[in-house]
């Protein structure tokens, strides 16, 4: 983990020195750094992507971007400027339509991200790769998130599914395509079990809460006045008084909410990978709750105490998480898995960076 | 050259997933890639036509390459590495072994606390002298497409008198403190009871800020000390700093978190309330300074804030909460505290105008 928090420390300490420029050959350099120390069958991943691909990838999105602010100015000067109903202004227009198509344009920055990243990843030499339209996984991944929304999230399991699907079954190895054979059907017994759990859980801590709340007040002797003060002339006592009710929510929603998230979570995940197979080679789980919690709240806190730099380790424990519990049945045919003549994108990730979601 | 033992390696032909153990034997022009079991002939490179992949530093075995072509070959063990880039030059590269790790980390987290430290006093204390620097076209611009966004649903007074009373006044004021460019003070109908500033000498009053006011002299005292934001140039320095904290958590945290925003958000609050409470003491001063430089009533800020008080027994900060950009109230009456002397910053009829202003 040394190397990489030195790699990781060069990208920050660069960062700060460009101004964020040289983000595109740091994300290059931990990449490389990553891949080529995972294996599967005693091979290495490699990583060849260049830190000039995402850059322009990077610029490519920028102008489009300026393209659509140019657009929406248009709009503003010649439909609604001093018209009588427009009540609101240019950045109005440009924020609005930025939400409206951002929001499909995250999913396709997504799926084209995923489809860069496998196009510059090889094993034994071969390159990986995604087939599929990201335009159309955009069109459909707004789709079922905005039926998820208008279903209080009852429809999780269609949408899950029918998302792994296309980023699973289009992903390939050379000629090797990867196929995911999982339905929603199977796994919503499950979702709905986590559902209403969920919601009785949400009763319960709310209601802890209060009453955790108010026989603390009670037994200290404070009134709403007292706390109103305490708030206003900011003290060390304050400052410890409110750290101490964000680890108390922070424990009773850990308690009470995280570990059904993670337990769904987990159980969706080897459902996931059990369900996905390459020709005869099989994959399997056994990914517990607990490690869920691990991976996803532990993580998170590791990343947020440590203001960011604690993002090396929790990238090592994922990896350690992965490599441990990611297991393959059967070996591939090597003679029968053939190196693809196409290159794959040739830029990267742009939108992904435009957005902000582009994790690793 | 020639080695006493072939270096064992994986060597995979670039045109399907097979991989072969091979042996690696390198002679004067040629490294020869063979089956170990029957020394058959996997490969015949010519070493000036190889080259590493990638590094020491970043790939934990980088692959060696035949220039043009996808085969590749790799040698695990670092030392079979160490002694095949002694015998070829060309693969120098795979000798390469990176400085200590825990001596890169120390040096790079030395650089990492200066460049914050330095990046940190750029935003804090360069913006102090930068922001009068900024064309102020570019501030004009500024300030009002922010006011245009801020009043898109609310109705601005038009009465012609009394803004020209509050914009004579606060030109007035600004010129006494060497302020070079024109102010400009709207007025929106309504409340709180509230002003402020923005880039540009663009100040917004609330008329509700005028109905409460009990005599011209609060109106006065509350429209010096928005001007003493003006002609220290507040509004912009908050702006930059505000950016510049923002860009500040992005860079340092590598630009990965889903953390970025709630980071930089408490950041942010957290340099708001400290700029705001330095700007608002600042204002107070310059407020009541240019006052009394021009022979005005200057006891108008403390008396309207202690009107506040009286409407609101809390320090009225609390209104605001914790995070209130607001110095506590009764220090900064006490700070602005001023005899009831000196001639009325508005005439009877102006005055009147400006309570009128909305009519």
């Amino acid at each position: 983990m040394g190397e990489l928090y030195a790699i990781y420390l060069r990208h920050v300490v660069l960062m700060v020195l460009t101004l964020g420029w040289s983000r595109f050959w740091g994300r290059t350099r931990l990449r490389r750094y990553l891949w080529n120390h995972l294996s599967i069958l005693g091979d290495r991943f490699e990583y060849r992507g260049r830190g000039r691909e995402l850059l322009i990838g990077f610029l490519l999105a920028m102008v489009m971007l300026a393209g659509w602010a140019g657009l929406m100015w248009l709009a503003w000067v010649y439909l609604f400027h001093e018209k009588p109903f427009a009540t609101f202004g240019m950045f109005d227009i440009f924020s609005l339509s930025v939400v409206m198509i951002g929001f499909p344009l995250a999913y396709v920055g997504h799926y084209a991200g995923l489809r860069y990243k496998l196009s510059r990843t090889r094993w034994r030499g071969i390159r990986c790769g995604l087939a599929g339209s990201a335009w159309r996984y955009g069109v459909v991944a707004t789709f079922l998130t905005f039926a998820n929304m208008c279903t209080v999230q009852l429809l999780t399991p269609v949408v899950t599914v029918n998302l792994a699907r296309p980023r699973i079954s289009n992903a390939r190895v050379g000629t090797l395509p990867l196929a995911f054979v999982g339905s929603a059907g199977d796994v919503y017994g499950r979702y709905l079990g986590y559902y209403f759990l969920n919601i009785v859980a949400w009763l319960a801590a709310i209601a802890a809460a209060f009453a955790i709340g108010g026989s603390t007040a009670d037994k200290f002797g404070l009134t709403s006045d007292d706390l109103l003060k305490l708030f206003t002339t900011p003290s060390l006592r304050t400052v410890l008084v409110a750290a101490a009710v964000a680890v108390g929510v922070y424990l009773l929603f850990s308690l009470l909410i995280l570990p059904l998230r993670c337990w769904w979570q987990a159980y969706w995940f080897r459902y996931l990978v059990s369900h996905s197979r390459a020709g005869n080679v099989l994959f399997a789980t056994a990914i517990t709750t607990r490690q869920m919690w691990g991976f996803l709240v532990l993580n998170y806190l590791i990343v947020l105490l440590t203001l960011g730099l604690g993002w090396p380790w929790v990238m090592h424990r994922t990896l350690r998480l992965i490599a441990g519990e990611l297991w393959l049945y059967g070996a591939p045919d090597g003679a029968s898995v053939r190196q693809r003549t196409d290159g794959g994108s040739p830029f990267g990730e742009g939108l992904l960076d435009m957005f902000d979601v582009s994790g690793l | 050259m020639a080695p006493s033992a072939a270096t064992p390696a994986r060597y995979y032909d670039g045109e399907t997933a097979q991989v072969l153990e091979v042996g690696v034997r390198p002679t004067a022009g040629e490294l020869i890639l063979f089956r170990p079991a029957d020394s058959s002939i996997v490969a015949r490179w010519p070493v000036n036509e190889t080259a590493v992949l990638g590094d020491g530093s970043h790939e934990g075995a980088p692959p060696i390459v035949r220039r043009g072509g996808e085969a590749r070959l790799v040698i695990e063990d670092p030392e079979q590495r160490r002694q095949l880039a002694a015998l070829i030059p060309h693969l120098a590269a795979l000798a390469e072994v990176p400085a200590s790790a825990g001596r890169r980390i120390a040096a790079l987290g030395a650089s990492l606390a200066v460049l914050v430290a330095a990046f940190w006093g750029v935003i804090d204390y360069g913006t102090e002298y930068a922001a009068p620097w900024l064309p102020y076209s570019l501030q004009v611009k500024l300030g009002e497409t922010v006011y245009e966004e801020l009043v898109a649903d609310k109705d601005e007074c038009q009465g012609q008198r009394g803004l020209a009373a509050i914009n004579d006044l606060a030109n007035e004021l600004a010129r006494a403190a060497g302020y070079p460019h024109e102010v400009t003070v709207h007025v929106i109908d309504g409340g709180p009871v509230n002003a402020f500033t923005l880039p540009g000498g663009i100040l917004v009053f609330y008329s509700d800020l005028f109905e409460q006011a009990k005599n011209s002299s609060q109106v006065a005292g509350v429209l010096a000390h928005e001007i003493g934001h003006v002609v220290h140039h507040h509004p912009t320095k908050g702006i930059v700093r505000a950016y510049g904290v923002d860009l500040l958590m992005k860079l340092v945290s590598g630009g990965y978190s889903d953390l970025l925003n709630t980071l930089t958000s408490g950041g942010n609050i957290l340099l708001a309330m400290r700029n705001g409470r330095a700007f608002e003491r600042e204002a107070d001063a310059t407020g009541v300074a240019l006052l009394e430089k021009l022979g005005l009533r200057a006891d108008g800020v403390s008396s309207f804030f202690e009107q506040m008080m009286e409407k609101e027994p809390k320090d009225a900060a609390s209104a605001a909460g914790i995070w209130s950009s607001h110095p506590p109230t009764q220090e900064r009456i006490e700070a602005t505290k001023r005899p009831p002397t000196g001639r009325p910053a508005f005439s009877t009829a102006n005055w009147k105008a400006l309570r009128e202003v909305c009519k």
